[in-house]
């Protein structure tokens, strides 16, 4: 009898809540439409392959022999030929003023000092601002140089016999950056769409007052706050199902695993995101501060999850805190389930600290909530 | 003219009240900086390293043991464990315990003792590109150095034919703190800005300011003062910090460092209070200039995913994100110590961005109540 009551009344605050989002067209966009939005601008824009760098070339020697370096330099879309200039100083210009993000100076007396099977020096400078950027330019250029012989005696060592490693990328063979961006992006959306927006509509009430009104009922602190949430749990899962439709079709996101090991970590996961919204709305006695928080909280998680930079590459006092963020586990459980098609078994550690940091998080916020209610 | 002063500076007054009032509000738009940069400085490096490697050896011969050791040897692998057999390597991968699996087959030493080529396999999990990409390089040049003599003194030589310039160590806190300037400015201020007049209408209280005789202008240029000096403290503490603990140099004129954040502040703000006024509640308001301002300045700045790479339409779509051209004018006076004469357009494009918010900002504002 008494649950009954309860759940009549738990039904009662999810069709509040409810029609109350569901009113707000903007609200309801924010909740579905941005996300897909976001989602397919940051699957075209993570493209990290970096290519087509600006390449200047300065070719003070100006024979054949140097322009076929200088061709051959282009041959794959690493670099793009963007000008020639005759001086260095003037390639230098270039690098400054950003016309150009690399520069090859190939030094008078190229062509001679190949023939006499010398080591020429073949200079290349690239734009370090970009640290990303330069990277890849200068294991590219000197890729480059090492098979072109350039710097070394060429053709002395012979290539069959020693020791070589033949690699094998497992999974996402062509290594394409939305495949293994996607969980990591989705975790991003979906603790927008929950902690932010939970935190900062729990907030509203409490500034208004309203929370308050709906306490002297008889619904229960804690009902009240599930009713508040479930929505959101709802229009997660619609986000989930949207983003990985879309993943598959736009960006080739494979989804080799089970639909019920997506399904539970994902439960798991928007748990502890709203009971985090929780946490933080218990904390702030305003929206403006809700949201402060939810963001204080939101961007360090982005970055300690692993989606950006490998935790292992972290130094070793931080990658304990990786523990706490349930966008971690998360984001590991999903790639490993669409890209390895791992099942429970493969990932029950995963599961598990989703499920301890879900429940903890919650049972902390929703006692503190009450705590600050009565 | 002297009266529409005084209006202005008591909106002024009254926001920067507002914002003093919740102390807890402005240690969070101070402390998250500060985190950020942190996070970005000493957790978040680029330099992908301590990759988890698995090692499959069926060989267990001298010459095997020798590749697997020096592998990791390199620094950049971490043995976590060994395998009994290459088709384990699934498994690992799965479970998450490595990144990479060397598979080093039956014979390899034998083949590689009589001078025939001897192939070990570096199985890596593609799931994760970065480190993907990164075990696979250092693997290359290991592997290369290891096997030959003349070899490892070609990789070894390529140092000083390659230069970075400007930025010599390639180190990513140069980049870094240049783009966590950006998005800490896009975020908070946008979003500070989004809630300010959103909040009146949410109150009530924007009745009340209709009442008085402050104009639209007032109200905006009024809301915009203290946000732009918070926003001004938030650049100053994450220069002064990125300086300080990471040795970002300012090698360019400090005016053209003051003009371009104070176009960019503007700009942001702008777009802040414009997605205020049309959204009218502060959650809906958050979640406009989230979309409009702070998630294009993640994505399509340049920061974390270079402009060149992207689609045409991308492309395009990043001339009108304000945080390209402020990027572009802080790594430029940062690092490369350039002047206006080299950053006029991107100055002026902020310029632009600024005005044009603004703009939007007061069209949008309907001095009436629906």
């Amino acid at each position: 009898m008494k649950v009954l009551v309860i759940l009549q009344s738990l039904l009662n605050v999810i069709k509040k809540e409810l029609s109350q989002t569901m009113r707000d067209r903007r609200m309801l966009s924010t909740l579905i439409i941005s996300p897909v939005l976001q989602l397919v601008v940051f699957g075209y824009a993570i493209d990290l392959d970096v290519d087509r760098i600006p390449t200047v070339i300065c070719d003070q020697d100006g024979t054949p022999r140097s322009r076929e370096l200088a061709q051959a330099f282009f041959a794959d879309r690493t670099f793009l030929h963007s000008g020639d200039v005759l001086e260095p100083g003037a390639a230098q210009a270039d690098l400054e003023d950003g016309s150009a993000a690399a520069a090859v100076i190939i030094p008078r007396g190229f062509a001679l000092l190949v023939a006499r099977s010398d080591a020429p020096e073949v200079q290349v400078l690239v734009d370090g601002t970009d640290a990303t950027r330069a990277q890849v330019a200068a294991n590219a250029a000197s890729q480059f140089l090492l098979t072109q012989g350039i710097g070394t005696e060429p053709n002395v060592q012979p290539r069959a016999a020693g020791a070589s490693l033949a690699f094998r990328v497992m999974y996402n063979e062509r290594l394409k950056t939305p495949v293994y961006m996607l969980p990591g992006v989705l975790a991003t959306l979906l603790l927008n769409v929950t902690a932010l927006v939970t935190a900062m509509g729990l907030a509203r009430e409490r500034e208004s007052g309203t929370l308050e009104q709906i306490l002297v009922t008889p619904i229960r602190p804690s009902v009240l706050l599930a009713g508040k949430c479930l929505p959101y749990i709802l229009f997660g899962l619609v986000d989930i199902l949207a983003i990985l439709l879309l993943g598959n079709l736009i960006f080739d996101v494979p989804f080799r695993g089970s639909f019920g090991v997506i399904a539970l970590g994902s439960f798991l996961y928007l748990f502890s995101t709203l009971g985090i919204g929780i946490f933080i709305a218990s904390f702030s006695a305003s929206q403006q501060q809700a949201m402060l928080g939810a963001f204080g909280f939101m961007l360090p998680a982005m970055l300690l999850s692993g989606f950006m930079s490998p935790i292992s590459s972290m130094p070793p006092w931080l990658r304990p805190f990786t523990m706490l963020i349930p966008m971690r586990h998360y984001v590991e459980i999903m790639r490993a389930c669409l890209l390895k098609g791992a099942g429970t078994g493969d990932l029950a550690q995963q599961m598990i600290a989703l499920a301890v940091l879900g429940v903890g998080i919650l049972a902390i916020s929703v006692a503190r909530f009450r705590k600050r209610l009565t | 003219m002297n009266r529409a002063f005084r209006r202005t500076m008591a909106i002024a007054h009254k926001e920067v009240l507002h914002i003093i009032r919740d102390a807890r509000s402005v240690y969070m738009a101070l402390g998250l900086p500060v985190v950020m940069l942190m996070l970005f400085g000493y957790g978040i490096s680029q330099d992908v390293d301590h990759i988890p490697l698995s090692v499959a050896d069926e060989d267990r011969t001298p010459a095997s043991r020798r590749l697997s050791e020096g592998l990791v040897a390199a620094a950049d692998f971490v043995r976590v464990e060994d395998l009994p057999s290459a088709d384990d390597a699934e498994a690992a991968f799965r479970s998450g315990r490595a990144k990479a699996v060397l598979a080093i087959p039956r014979g390899y030493g034998r083949d590689l003792g009589r001078g025939l080529p001897a192939v070990a396999q570096l199985l890596v999990d593609g799931s994760d590109g970065t480190t993907a990409t990164i075990a696979m390089g250092d693997a290359a040049g290991l592997v290369q150095a290891t096997s030959s003599g003349r070899a490892a003194r070609a990789s070894l030589t390529e140092g000083p034919r390659v230069r970075a310039r400007f930025n010599p160590g390639m180190r990513s806190a140069y980049n870094m703190v240049s783009g966590v300037i950006v998005l800490i400015l896009a975020m908070v201020a946008s979003l500070l800005a989004s809630l300010t007049i959103a909040r009146e209408w949410e109150r009530g209280s924007m009745e009340q300011l209709f009442a008085t005789p402050v104009s639209r202008v007032e109200i905006v240029v009024g809301k915009l003062i203290p946000y732009t000096g918070l926003g001004f403290v938030q650049t100053l503490l994450v220069l002064t910090l990125g300086s300080y603990m990471f040795d970002v140099p300012i090698r360019g004129s400090p005016v053209t460092l003051f003009v371009s954040s104070t176009l960019f502040l503007l700009a942001m703000l702008g777009t802040g209070l414009a997605a205020s006024i049309i959204a009218k509640s502060q959650l809906v308001a958050v979640q406009f200039a989230m979309l409009v301002s702070y998630m294009p300045v993640a994505m399509l700045s340049g920061f974390m995913f270079p402009i060149e790479n992207m689609p045409a339409w991308l492309r395009g779509l990043s001339m009108v994100v304000p945080g390209r051209y402020y990027l572009t004018t802080l790594r430029g006076v940062l690092l490369k110590g350039n002047g206006l004469d080299v950053l006029a357009g991107d100055v002026l494009a902020l310029a632009f961005f600024a005005v044009a918010t603004l703009a939007l900002a007061v069209w949008r504002f309907r001095r009436r109540l629906s």
